[in-house]
């Protein structure tokens, strides 16, 4: 199903995740202004597996850094679960962050001191996890991604795809209500990459995970439920699959 | 985890880290050995200085330093002055007499400072037994001929063109208001042309009562103490004790540092100059601590945005370079203990021959002491720590200030 550009379908407001209205991200002023993003007005249902794709500098990347409270918007404001996020302080955002984003990075980005159970452990000692229940919810998360005998191995020691598998642990053992993926598949060749992406989906159609992908990636579109399309910072198209 | 995270990213760069901890322990070796040399120099002047005759703490009738009188008489001191000692932990006490007079040699005469001694107690408080140079130390009696002995200090001697055995004559006013006149015979010759006695003489205190007619009370007591830098709250308690123990008589107690103002804030200024050297030694070690923590947060900043983007406070971030920081002074200060150990060993036991001694209040030193202390091996660690933590600061601001979104598109 195809909607307007900018245009989401209304969706129950118990479903609805993400809700992005009138937001534009711009830099630059005066006659070198350069608007990035520009009315964007989005709303991301819980349990969704969502791409943004378009060209390069579409604005896919800013689009996902002003849900994750990484940037803030220009104008305009990203709600999740009804609380504005656009206005809050720092410590705020790092909480938030915390409690309810996961993220995925292109170049993975993980802690090279830490082994990878202490990169999967440290954000849930950020959240005042008990120890018992963090080593527990490492070693159910290293089941997960397939990585159970690389506890002790740090990021160097780990392949390409193994670090990606680390860093999808990471963003999932905090419990967040979404996670954002920007081009996670970009550095991993095809097979390690379509690997990890029926991983993710094995995971949004057994947990109801939340999976918002910026990508260029035909795997992952072919594999998502919703793809946004942005061209010049603006949704061009709305498309949702059965 | 967070001292793990702090800890891994020390040792990451080992190389520069090493030479960071050089450099801290270069500049503890440095704080540590300036200071030990300078407490330990110090306290060997005070020693010297205070036990050379001022004692650590003077009691007088007040007034008695400003305008020194004969008449000025501290009264009754065997009733109070044995319970004083025993309540106080006095280590020593010397009473003194003094009164000016005119010493006759031969054919010479100088005016002299007479000071009337117990030589027991006086060999117990100060070091004057030690400095006999000719003669013997003055004993507390009339020798065979009937004369009192008297010891003379160097100068005095020269000038009088004195020898041990020899007659010195006396002459000054007596208490009563008669003339003071008598014969002694030399018994020693004490200290150098350049010490603090050399115009002094000295009789035994039976001795001076008789030359001046005095048959009781003195002008002076000189306390030790058992540590020096005591004195000025011991000289308070006995000041409190005294006025309420004899209130009939107005005595002041002052520590050596009020007696003798001069050398002591002499002493202060040089000791300030000592702390300024000090301070340009860590205003080095702190621009290479800068440095270092710098370059590291610097190289790093996508790794902070990381730990930003997932959830991690600016506080957070803010403590764990200052962590960082403070693990390099810890480590950097053990290495400065364990380098400045022997070498202070060897000060504290050696110490610096001085080609060329120097004179301080009429005492002479040609030796720099160390001093083995909390105070010296202590206030460098503390000094190397919290010099880190004050230059880690602008760093640790600056991390927990970068923005995760920058932080992740540095390189």
């Amino acid at each position: 199903m195809t909607t307007a550009p900018s245009q989401t379908e209304p969706q129950a407001q118990g479903d609805i995740l993400f809700d992005i209205r009138g937001v534009g991200r711009y830099f630059g002023s005066g006659d070198i202004q350069v608007k990035a993003l520009d009315d964007i007005n989005l709303t991301i249902a819980r349990g969704e597996f969502t791409a943004i794709v378009g060209p390069s500098g579409s604005g896919k990347s800013t689009l996902l850094q002003l849900m994750g409270g990484l940037d803030a918007p220009s104008v305009g404001d990203v709600h999740l679960n009804n609380k504005s996020i656009a206005h809050m302080s720092g410590r705020e955002l790092s909480d938030f962050r915390r409690d309810h984003i996961g993220f995925i990075f292109q170049a993975y980005n993980l802690i090279p001191v830490l082994s990878a159970q202490e990169n999967i452990e440290y954000i849930m000692l950020l959240q005042g996890v008990p120890a018992a229940q963090r080593r527990q919810r490492v070693q159910a998360m290293l089941n997960t991604v397939g990585l159970e005998g690389y506890a002790d191995r740090r990021p160097a020691q780990l392949s390409g795809g193994q670090q990606q598998r680390v860093a999808v642990a990471r963003a999932m053992v905090s419990r967040p209500s979404i996670i954002l993926a920007d081009e996670p598949t970009a550095n991993l060749d095809s097979v390690t990459g379509s690997a990890l992406l029926d991983m993710m989906k094995g995971l949004n159609e057994s947990r109801s995970m939340t999976f918002v992908f910026s990508t260029h990636d035909p795997k992952i579109m072919e594999r998502a439920s919703r793809l946004i399309h942005l061209q010049d910072g603006r949704v061009v198209e709305d498309e949702r699959r059965g | 985890m967070l001292f793990k995270l702090a800890f891994r990213n020390v040792m990451r760069q080992r190389r520069r880290s090493l030479l960071t901890l050089l450099s801290m322990g270069g500049g503890y070796l440095l704080l540590c050995l300036s200071l030990s040399l300078s407490e330990g120099s110090y306290n060997n002047i005070i020693d010297l200085f205070t036990r050379d005759h001022t004692g650590h703490i003077q009691i007088h009738v007040a007034g008695y330093l400003d305008r020194p009188a004969l008449h000025k008489r501290m009264q009754q001191v065997d009733d109070w002055l044995p319970p004083m000692l025993l309540r106080y932990h006095i280590k020593a006490a010397a009473p003194r007499l003094y009164s000016p007079a005119l010493a006759y040699g031969e054919d010479k005469s100088a005016p002299a400072s007479v000071i009337g001694i117990d030589p027991g107690r006086e060999a117990r408080t100060t070091l004057l037994a030690k400095k006999v140079q000719q003669g013997v130390w003055l004993p507390n009696q009339v020798n065979e001929a009937g004369y009192w002995p008297a010891m003379l200090g160097f100068a005095m001697a020269q000038t009088l063109k004195l020898s041990v055995g020899d007659e010195l004559v006396l002459i000054s006013q007596g208490a009563d208001g008669s003339i003071a006149n008598d014969i002694f015979q030399v018994s020693a010759i004490v200290g150098t042309e350049d010490s603090s006695e050399r115009m002094n003489v000295y009789l035994p205190l039976t001795a001076m009562r008789d030359f001046i007619s005095l048959p009781q009370g003195i002008h002076e007591l000189a306390l030790l103490v058992e540590r020096p830098a005591d004195a000025r709250d011991a000289a308070q308690r006995i000041q409190e004790h005294l006025a309420h123990r004899v209130p009939q008589q107005p005595l002041a107690v002052k520590p050596w540092q009020e007696v003798e103002q001069g050398f002591y804030n002499g002493m202060q200024a040089d000791k300030q100059g000592t702390y300024i050297s000090m301070g340009i030694i860590m205003f080095i070690v702190s621009i290479g601590v800068l440095n270092t923590v710098l370059m590291s947060t610097l190289e790093r900043t996508r790794e902070f945005g990381v730990l930003k983007a997932i959830g991690t406070r600016p506080g957070l971030l803010f403590r764990l370079i200052q962590l960082e920081a403070m693990l390099l002074a810890v480590l950097g200060c053990v290495l400065g203990v364990v380098l400045a150990l022997p070498v202070n060993a060897y000060f504290v036991h050696h110490g610096i021959q001085l080609s060329q001694g120097f004179d301080m209040g009429g005492i002479r030193f040609d030796r720099l002491l160390g001093e083995f202390s909390w105070f010296t091996m202590g206030v460098p660690a503390l000094v190397v720590m919290g010099s880190t933590l004050l230059v880690s600061v602008f760093p640790a601001w600056r991390v927990a200030r970068i923005t995760p979104i920058n932080a992740l598109q540095a390189v």
